[in-house]
């Protein structure tokens, strides 16, 4: 029974970062149709800035506030999806190139990230200083490490605001126009620039929140972004790419899937690898629009 | 007259590519065969990505099948080798097709996903495989066995490799320059406006995932045995993102440009490696966003631009 | 004119959630004449082209092409029993030539298989050889020979009108739907646009188009049918028609602008 509820709180944090990758997906997804990969290296690149703030900035010397190394990273981050959006999306979009172009454009932009990482930080895992420490905790039945509650508490709360973002506020409006017709909401007077680079700048902040928060866990590693960008994808198909509470549920059924089928099912270890996988075509293939359909167009 | 000269050309560059073999020596040829390869699979894939407008990240899952299944046919179960050939083969062409069916329906980046995963797929059951694929640490100690008698071996085998290419090129070239390149090239440019041409898109799609993806079985087969020994990290994302890099800077849609593009960035890393180490995969991101911000038909479109001129 | 109709579209009716788009309609198509659906917009025009293209299966009641019941049947499988179509929007096949994207119409006249073009069959080279030679005399009737090296995505939007056109030619249909033709051609191109029509019509190929501007249209088309919320509200000659109250009052008359008002059904 311990077992199973350790289990529950390992996997809900897992499917919280999952949800968090499958969220920055639908950031940029939505308003620009684009899916970019690119996003796992976002991830990654935010759980080296993490580490990189807490070890090398004299940090150890002035014992400086966890939330300093959150803000280093969504800085960063939200300059580099900028950085990225103006180089790359932007001139193609301004073209009028096929959607394909900045898809693969983002391609090359992932590569860029995650071999720049290697040559910046080395190909060994850096280990990633937890805010609050390794000692378990226990909430009533529930147990775990501290960094798991963090990662759950920090998921639901940004996943709380980025619904009460687009529910209740003209920004979020804004988003959910363009996501559902472009050339309307142009029509109406909304900037789709603006609305294209802003949906790159929060995924990335978003993606890069995602590794800052797993890296106490699992060491910052620049081999981390390809899975977490098809894990995160798998999430995002599985909850359905129309609904931001869907990113949450898709990341949560993934997880729950892998950790039970791990734990529980009886086949070698390594054929488990496979499930995110089954779960990604079995979705794609039999449930395109995903758990949460979107809303019908209002 | 036009039908001999084109037949010249063609046996002079057989000829040419086949006395390389004979030239080169040691290490050298070992990085000319795994060259043909390439160029092998990045014909097969420019043509499912770039004429046929399909973005599948499946191609060397399929090359890894084609490998893995010519050796466990011919080497793990000892089955006559022309026989392990043809069902490696049949293996590779049925299993492209079950992934067609269900992937062509997919729109835009959404089949690159689902072929993604399937290629994961792959690499978790060939490492999975136990005695049979030998897991994690492949397959070696096998030798090409005789065929009538006769046993290929040295530069010969290399010249099996560029009858390959040839071969490959051939069929594509005249396939393109037909009904069914134009159906491929309508669906890529717009499905709908095909599909009221009388192009049954499904099928086409189908038709060229499966043909092209039968194509990346064979040059694994072929892949097999350059080194005697199949490992499933080969087949893994790695490659699939090098090709597709090789189609685009090379010019996508173009023969040529596959040629082109998969001869530069295979030999690039030679001379990039001992300047700038191993960032040379960063130089390929940067060369490949800068190919579709500035020059989207690639190399190809290059050296297409220079007699236009000429002649204009 | 024969007294065989080549299409017969008999009741039919389509909806799309609450809201009706066509409501049993019925008119037949004969060889080599020229038919115009009219309307104001929201009236069905497009959604029976839809229909009879295949983009859409009928709710209720049958399209027959020759005899044969079409409705039902896939887009490709209805163009390739000889029904060819431009589009309001031109649509060209950007990454390939101005001699390949109309051959690409040629499709259904020489689809052979994989193996068959490979080995080099003498029927798939006789095939090739007629399509491009066809090519050459459609590129040439549509008046494009100049632009025949040109990067089709270069063409004025009425050059890729008449591509459209040769296109649609190529495939050698029985009838040919042209949705919009004349809109956004400057006069010139419209006078050689139906001079081209009535070519076609005159080698005995049944035209169906949707039309607004009127002066293109009466003195163009043979029979006139005007649907108004889906329904048809009139039919006859172009003469007959512009006479006709009803039709008057829908759509010829001052209350144009009204019209626009109305939803949109697709």
């Amino acid at each position: 029974m311990s077992d199973l509820l350790e289990l529950v709180v390992s996997a809900t944090a897992s499917g919280s970062i999952y949800a968090l990758v499958a969220l920055a997906y639908l950031l940029i997804l939505r308003p620009t149709s684009i899916i970019n990969f690119a996003v796992g290296e976002w991830a990654a690149t935010g759980a080296f800035v993490g580490v990189a703030a807490q070890t090398t900035l004299a940090w150890p010397a002035l014992d400086g506030p966890y939330w300093l190394a959150v803000i280093a990273v969504l800085v960063c981050l939200g300059a580099l999806g900028w950085l990225v959006e103006a180089l790359t999306v932007r001139p193609l979009i301004a073209r009028g190139a096929n959607i394909t172009s900045p898809i693969l454009a983002l391609l090359g932009v992932l590569v860029i990230f995650r071999e720049s990482l290697t040559m910046l930080f080395g190909a060994d895992p850096l280990p990633s200083p937890p805010p609050f420490g390794f000692k378990r905790v226990a909430f009533g039945l529930f147990a775990g490490v501290p960094q798991q509650f963090l990662i759950i508490t920090v998921t639901f709360v940004l996943f709380a605001a980025v619904w009460l973002f687009f529910e209740r506020t003209v920004w979020g409006r804004a988003f959910e126009a363009v996501a559902l017709n472009r050339r309307a909401a142009a029509l109406m007077g909304i900037n789709l620039r603006r609305v294209t680079t802003f949906a790159f700048v929060s995924g990335a902040m978003v993606a890069g929140l995602a590794g800052l928060l797993m890296s106490p866990l699992t060491s910052a590693h620049y081999m981390m972004g390809l899975p977490l960008a098809i894990q995160g994808f798998t999430a995002l198909v599985i909850g359905g790419v129309g609904r931001v509470e869907g990113a949450l549920l898709g990341g949560l059924v993934l997880a729950f899937v892998e950790q039970l089928g791990a734990r529980y099912l009886p086949i070698p270890s390594g054929l488990t690898l496979g499930f995110p996988f089954v779960l990604l075509i079995l979705f794609l293939f039999l449930r395109p629009s995903g758990l949460m359909p979107p809303r019908e167009a209002r | 007259m036009r039908l001999l000269r084109d037949a010249l050309i063609w046996f002079a560059a057989i000829a040419a590519a086949s006395a390389l073999a004979f030239w080169l020596g040691g290490y050298a040829t070992d990085v000319y065969r795994k060259m043909l390869i390439w160029v092998a699979l990045a014909l097969s894939y420019n043509f499912l990505f770039g004429i046929a407008g399909q973005v599948a990240f499946s191609h060397f899952a399929f090359a890894g099948v084609g490998a893995y299944a010519i050796v466990i046919f011919a080497h793990q179960l000892g089955l006559p080798f022309g026989l392990a050939f043809i069902l490696a083969l049949a293996l590779s062409a049925a299993l492209a097709f079950v992934v067609a069916l269900p992937s062509t329906r997919l729109e835009g980046f959404y089949l690159a996903l689902a072929t993604l995963a399937f290629s994961q797929l792959v690499l978790v059951v060939i490492s999975e495989g136990g005695d049979l694929t030998g897991g994690t640490g492949g397959i070696a100690n096998y030798r090409l066995p005789h065929v009538f008698d006769v046993t290929i071996s040295g530069p010969w085998y290399t010249v099996v490799l560029v009858l390959l290419v040839a071969s490959t090129l051939w069929m594509l070239r005249r396939l393109d320059r037909s009904a069914f390149g134009r159906a491929c090239r309508a669906i890529r440019d717009n499905a709908v406006a095909a599909a009221a041409m009388g192009i049954d898109v499904r099928r086409i799609k189908v038709l060229a995932f499966t043909l092209t993806s039968t194509l990346a079985g064979l040059a694994g087969i072929a892949y097999a045995y350059i080194d005697n020994v199949i490992n499933p990290p080969v087949f893994g994302l790695e490659n699939i993102f090098l090709l597709l890099f090789m189609i685009i800077v090379g010019g996508a849609g173009s023969h040529i440009g596959a040629i082109i593009g998969a001869v530069f960035l295979y030999l690039a890393p030679f001379v990039l490696e001992p300047i700038v180490g191993h960032g040379f995969m960063v130089v390929f991101g940067v060369l490949v966003v800068l190919t579709i911000l500035f020059q989207p038909s690639g190399l190809a479109g290059l050296v297409n631009r220079w007699p236009a001129r000429r002649a204009t | 004119m024969s007294a065989i109709p080549l299409v017969s579209i008999s009741r039919l009716t389509k909806h799309f959630g609450g809201l009706t788009a066509v409501q049993d309609l019925t008119f037949d198509l004969h060889p080599g004449e020229i038919l115009a659906l009219i309307g104001p917009n929201g009236a069905g025009k497009t959604t029976t082209f839809n229909l009879v293209a295949g983009v859409f299966a009928p709710g209720e009641g049958s399209i027959a092409l020759g005899g044969e019941r079409i409705d039902g049947l896939p887009v490709h499988a209805i163009a390739a029993r000889g029904l060819m179509r431009t589009f309001q929007h031109n649509m060209p096949f950007a990454g390939m030539s101005l001699t390949d994207n109309i051959l690409v119409g040629c499709h259904t006249r020489c689809s052979d298989s994989l193996f068959d073009i490979l080995i080099g069959r003498r029927r798939v080279r006789r095939r090739e050889t007629a399509a491009r030679l066809r090519a050459a005399e459609l590129i040439k009737f549509v008046g494009l020979q100049d632009r025949i090296d040109d990067d089709v995505s270069a063409l004025s939007f009425g050059e890729g009108r008449l591509l459209e056109l040769a296109r649609a030619l190529a495939g050698e249909p029985r009838v040919i739907l042209l949705d919009e033709p004349a809109a956004g051609l400057t006069q010139p191109e419209m006078t050689r646009l139906g001079a081209i029509i009535r070519d076609i019509a005159a080698r005995g190929v049944a035209v169906l188009l949707i039309e607004h501007d009127m002066h293109f249209l009466l003195p163009l088309a043979h029979r006139v049918v005007v649907l108004n919320f889906g329904r048809k509200i009139a039919e006859g000659t172009p003469e007959a028609i512009v006479r006709d109250r009803q039709v008057i009052e829908a759509y010829l008359g001052e209350a144009v602008g009204d019209l626009a008002m109305r939803p949109a059904s697709a």
